[in-house]
């Protein structure tokens, strides 16, 4: 089989003035046709690390070649063969979606019979040709980022670069831009690389993922086969008081089915806006991706679960709900174990914790996913944000953009 | 490494500022009765206390002055609109594209001349309504000439619009921005008062300001005279000072939106 690099990157690095090394010596490659993920908390590298495969931005040091073209000596070149689907929006909010798309036809140099054919082509792509002679300004969260799908599809690049795509987005718009993702990749054998901090999402989509932290590679590899590496299953203790962590967890240490304990991460500054984010309705004024299903926030959607049938997708509520129910402060008071053949051990377990007169409150069975494989191989919880606090204002903006809402210049 | 300018691109980028002009009704609304507040509250009052300026009556001497304050602030705020792109993403868009940022640059400036000047010609129709200029076969060919001369005004301030656009970061400074150097070069540009009679300091930030040499040439294209301090070939001179500050601007507008980061 003749594997077709389409993206090389050696040692790429990035320093910005006050020595901040954003991206260190990253080197993979990309073949033909590959959806990439990038998976790694905010301020890892990973958009700064498309910033400079797109020629946005000069690398400290290392090469690149995208599509064969390097990425320091013919820039344009490069910038031809890429379509870039940014994290913030970059869509002109005062033109027209049939007009945003205009202005990229020309910018990439397409003749007007080929732009007008190529734009009803990616709006019958994203679903938008119905709206598309509406200003922008009108567009829900999920219709903006399907707009801007389109538009980085206009000039048929060969790869294309997704930055957390679905941010901010409700679950069923996510799903719905998911199945577009694959769609596209599967008809048109675009190259993609998606960089994401939602576990499940790069789960679902990607041939192989990328862990990057502190602008390093942690680890490349398939999803299953980075899951497979934490042989066992995750039992998770939810103990009445945090106190009785430092009790209790010395019992576990000798045992020999237990391969590893983690504390799950105490409350902190995302946590706390997650929650925050997901116990206030939303207030879009725009409808969802087929017109009629209100916005839902992940509580309920557990009761209308309508999207394809994937083990993975279990996980993401009870993700998402466990930050709710655990809340940022009662996290504090749960214990991860990595067990062999958890569902005969739990009887033990609780039995050591009855003797030790510790006060177990709940306990949870399920498979490793790739947060399991985050936090073992980072030593993070990939939910723990480290970002400055303008960081994380500017994502909350981002966010509330993305649901369409107001935002204070 | 010369890229080579994209004629599509220029042509999008300045239709796109003509697009946005046209959708914003409201702010071109208001720039034009800002001018018309000045021109009839001002001239109409003043009038009856000055009379009038080298035999020039005072609403006709001020109109120039007035057409050039809304050529100013019309394109240095056109300039100044590349700082919006940075901040809401769109410039990303433009940058990730494969046309060389000089083609950005022109569609931007020729477009921000293009909404400049038309705000110029709009005024200059409403001043004629008010009777600051009697229309005649001679007048028509000054307004004619008039309207190059706005097209090569707004030129340089949409130039310079961009240099500050691109060092800038915020929209906070604008503000100081505003009250220290734009009101000063409107204020100085011999829109109220001739030079000639000024005190010498006043005459000295008024020859320094680009502003001052712009509505000497309006007004000589409009009225066919101007003040007595530069002459006969006052025209010449004006046409001078303004082709000059446009190519300087242009530049370095040019020169400093290649060096901005994203």
């Amino acid at each position: 089989m003749n594997r077709i690099n389409t993206i090389e990157v050696k040692a790429l690095t990035k320093v910005f003035d006050k020595d901040t090394k954003a991206v260190d010596g990253i080197s993979f490659t990309v073949n033909e046709g590959e959806i990439l993920g990038f998976l790694g908390p905010n301020g890892a590298g990973k958009t700064t690390t498309l910033n400079m495969l797109s020629t946005l931005l000069r690398p400290t040091s290392g090469t690149a070649t995208v599509n064969g073209h390097d990425i320091l000596t013919e820039p344009d070149a490069v910038r031809r063969s890429i379509g870039y689907v940014f994290q913030d929006t970059t869509l002109d909010i005062d033109l027209t979606g049939r007009e945003n798309l205009d202005f990229h036809g020309r910018l990439y140099g397409l003749d007007r019979n080929t732009r007008q054919q190529r734009i009803k082509e990616v709006l019958e792509v994203v679903q938008l040709a119905d709206r598309a002679d509406n200003l922008v300004k009108v567009y829900s969260g999920g219709m903006k980022r399907r707009l801007e799908i389109a538009r980085g599809l206009l000039h048929h690049p060969k790869v294309l670069f997704l930055d957390e795509p679905t941010l901010g987005l409700d679950p069923q718009t996510r799903r719905s831009i998911w199945e577009h993702i694959l769609r596209l990749n599967q008809e048109k054998n675009i190259t993609i690389i998606l960089t994401t901090h939602y576990t499940e999402e790069a789960d679902y989509l990607c041939k192989r993922i990328l862990i990057i932290d502190f602008g390093k590679v942690v680890v490349l590899d398939a999803p299953d086969n980075l899951k497979a590496r934490l042989e066992g299953d995750v039992v998770t203790l939810l103990f009445k008081d945090s106190a009785a962590i430092e009790t209790f967890r010395p019992l576990l240490e000798n045992k020999d089915w237990i391969r590893r304990i983690n504390v799950v991460a105490s409350g902190n500054n995302y946590a706390a806006i997650s929650r925050m984010m997901q116990a206030t309705p939303t207030q879009s004024n725009s409808m969802g991706m087929d017109g009629t299903m209100p916005q839902m926030t992940p509580m309920n959607v557990k009761e209308h679960e309508s999207g394809p049938e994937h083990a993975q997708q279990k996980p993401e509520q009870s993700e998402a709900d466990k930050s709710i129910q655990f809340g940022g402060e009662t996290c504090s008071k749960c214990l991860n174990l990595l067990v062999d053949n958890g569902g005969h051990r739990i009887p033990e377990i609780v039995k050591l914790a009855e003797e030790a007169n510790v006060v177990l409150e709940s306990v949870e069975l399920r498979k490793p996913t790739l947060d399991d494989v985050f936090l073992s191989v980072t030593g993070r919880n990939i939910r723990e944000e480290e970002g400055s606090i303008i960081d994380m204002v500017r994502r909350h903006r981002i966010m509330r953009q993305a649901r369409g809402q107001q935002v204070r210049g | 490494m010369v890229q080579p300018l994209s004629g599509q691109a220029i042509y999008v980028v300045l239709l796109r500022e003509l697009k946005r002009y046209w959708r914003a009704k409201a702010r071109v609304i208001s720039s034009v009765a800002q001018s018309f507040f000045f021109l009839a509250i001002f001239g109409l009052g003043l009038r009856g206390v000055i009379g009038g300026v080298d035999g020039i009556d005072y609403l006709s001497y001020m109109a120039p002055g007035v057409i050039g304050m809304g050529l100013l602030f019309g394109s240095v705020a056109s300039g100044v609109s590349v700082i919006f792109d940075r901040q809401f993403g769109f410039m990303k868009e433009m940058l990730v594209a494969p046309v060389s940022r000089t083609s950005i640059i022109i569609g931007k400036i020729l477009g921000g001349a293009a909404t400049a000047t038309l705000q110029g010609i709009i005024l200059l129709v409403v001043a004629t309504l008010m009777g600051a200029f009697t229309p005649s076969l001679a007048f028509l060919a000054g307004a004619v000439a008039g309207v190059g001369a706005m097209l090569l005004i707004t030129s340089g301030f949409v130039g310079l619009g961009v240099a500050i656009g691109s060092t800038l970061n915020d929209f906070h400074a604008f503000q100081l921005l505003s009250t220290f150097v734009m009101w000063p070069m409107f204020m100085l540009s011999g829109v109220f008062f001739p030079i000639d009679m000024a005190p010498l300091p006043l005459q000295v930030a008024m020859l320094c300001d680009p502003m001052f040499y712009g509505v000497e040439l309006m007004r000589w294209c409009l009225l066919g005279s101007g003040t007595q301090l530069l002459g006969p070939t006052a025209w010449l001179i004006s046409l001078g000072v303004v082709a000059a500050f446009d190519v300087l601007m242009i530049g370095l507008g040019t020169l400093l939106f290649s060096r901005a980061q994203i």
